[in-house]
């Protein structure tokens, strides 16, 4: 009779951890499916009449984080490339870095969150992107893109 | 004591388990209204259905992602270098019905949305919608037909004949597409379908490389940087049969594309005259024609591959 009754705690328990790991697959898809919903209505209209990359470059992030995203541009060619991030994370700081690790361009004091340029020639560039750091007592995470958008 | 203990273990943890179907509903801090009203005016409560929630883990960490062009823009880039329109370059629609393995057909969607994206960017209508509807037939295979549904295929139709309104469906449509894999933990179909749709540009752009312009083949030369972006890209999910084999091809076509010798200079911004900043300097490409010949035919190589 105890080791029935064992064995059933045993199956219980079991269940329990599945369902939590469960619950953590399933928070984080629809985690992503909330950033799907989040991109298309808040940071794709901000492309504007820039033909949008059809790369998934958006995560959910929290204070402190950073993302980075490697990209080729090509030769005449003008891009706008659009950082954008739940407004619960604050401002977004973002540098955009040539082959070499140069700085090209820093958001940095800059009230816009996408840079527009064109491209001499082929470039094979970095764009880093920081999320500020937060003292907040309870932290929030929200959803961060980064889109690349093109035009003659 | 025991006994008693453990005869009411179950009935302690009823209300747990019949809790179980509400966490399940409401366990991730967001309501069935998703989908709707602002973050920035709405209250408090609502917020957390937008894209924001209380952060589920304290330590930061970075995120890398790896981005190559879409099938759109690498089709673009062939027009502006002065490429013909060639259909009997494309992979035949009735090949469809073939790919039965997820690889194939995830590769193959790659392969066919640069077939349709070649065929938007030259007008080439009814091939176009043709194109959409064979890329539905793969992703009903894949499990995500619903996102290349018969209103997608009708507004396709309807805009048949303007151009930008094309771009933007086939764009959304394979962003749609990309952001579901990720959703669902499909990232080898992801990463397959995006080097099937490289592979199928640079295999349309070496078609006739004989009459080629020198614009044209200087962006075949210059896809050495996007090759690398691309097994960044594929390095970047879990290791599956089908991605370490794309990987094991790609290396080769790396390999090939030796001959391509690229000089890494500092680029630099500058203002133009109507403000625009224009970035220069940066990558010298050297390359000669025979480099290209190799490397057309070791495209042709791998897409045949995959497309037989």
């Amino acid at each position: 009779m105890n080791v029935m009754s064992n064995a059933m705690t045993a199956i219980k328990k079991f269940s329990l951890a599945a369902f939590s790991l469960l619950m953590v697959l399933f928070c984080a898809s629809e985690a992503d499916a909330q950033c799907r919903t989040f991109t298309k209505k808040r940071c794709l209209p901000q492309l504007e009449d820039y033909v949008q990359n059809d790369n998934y470059n958006t995560a959910v992030l929290i204070p402190g984080d950073e993302a980075e995203l490697e990209l080729t541009f090509f030769g005449d060619r003008a891009y706008r490339l659009l950082v954008c991030g739940h407004p619960v994370l604050g401002d977004l700081t973002f540098q955009v870095l040539d082959s070499r690790g140069n700085g090209i361009y820093d958001s940095t004091d800059k009230d816009d969150n996408h840079f527009d340029f064109r491209v001499a020639n082929t470039q094979q560039m970095t764009v880093r992107v920081q999320v500020p750091a937060s003292d907040a007592v309870i932290e929030h995470e929200g959803c961060v893109s980064i889109m690349v958008g093109s035009k003659g | 004591m025991r006994r008693a203990f453990d005869r009411k273990t179950p009935q302690r943890l009823a209300p747990v388990w019949m809790a179980l179907p509400l966490l399940f509903l409401f366990g991730c801090g967001e309501g069935p209204q998703a989908d709707e009203g602002g973050a920035e005016d709405a209250p408090q409560v609502e917020m957390d259905a937008e894209g924001m929630m209380p952060a589920r883990r304290q330590k930061a960490f970075k995120k890398i992602f790896h981005a190559v062009p879409s099938p759109i823009e690498t089709a673009l880039l062939l027009e502006r270098s002065g490429i013909r329109f060639d259909a009997n370059a494309l992979n035949p629609i009735d090949k469809a019905m073939g790919y039965s393995t997820t690889a194939s057909q995830a590769v193959n969607l790659g392969i066919y949305a640069g077939d349709l994206s070649y065929s938007v960017i030259f007008n080439q209508n009814q091939q176009s919608v043709d194109y959409l509807n064979t890329c539905r037939r793969l992703c009903d295979g894949l499990g995500v037909g619903d996102l290349i549904d018969g209103d997608l295929i009708e507004r396709a139709n309807s805009n048949r004949d303007v151009r930008d309104s094309l771009v933007q469906i086939v764009t959304e449509t394979f962003y749609d597409l990309n952001a579901r894999f990720r959703e669902n933990g499909m990232e080898e179909v992801s990463g397959l379908m995006a080097a099937g749709g490289w592979i199928e540009g640079v295999y349309l752009g070496t078609r006739n490389l004989a009459s080629s312009t020198e614009d044209l083949k200087l962006r075949i030369a210059e896809q050495k940087m996007t090759l690398d972006n691309l097994i960044g890209l594929i390095d970047s999910y879990p290791p599956t049969g089908a991605l370490t084999r794309m990987k094991r091809l790609l290396s080769r076509l790396e390999s090939v594309y030796a001959n391509v010798k690229i000089t890494y200079n500092e680029a630099a911004a500058t203002a133009a005259e109507d403000g625009t900043v224009v970035i220069s300097g940066g990558p010298d490409v050297q390359f000669d024609d025979a480099a290209l010949e190799e490397i057309a035919n070791a495209v042709a190589k791998i897409r045949n591959l995959y497309t037989q």
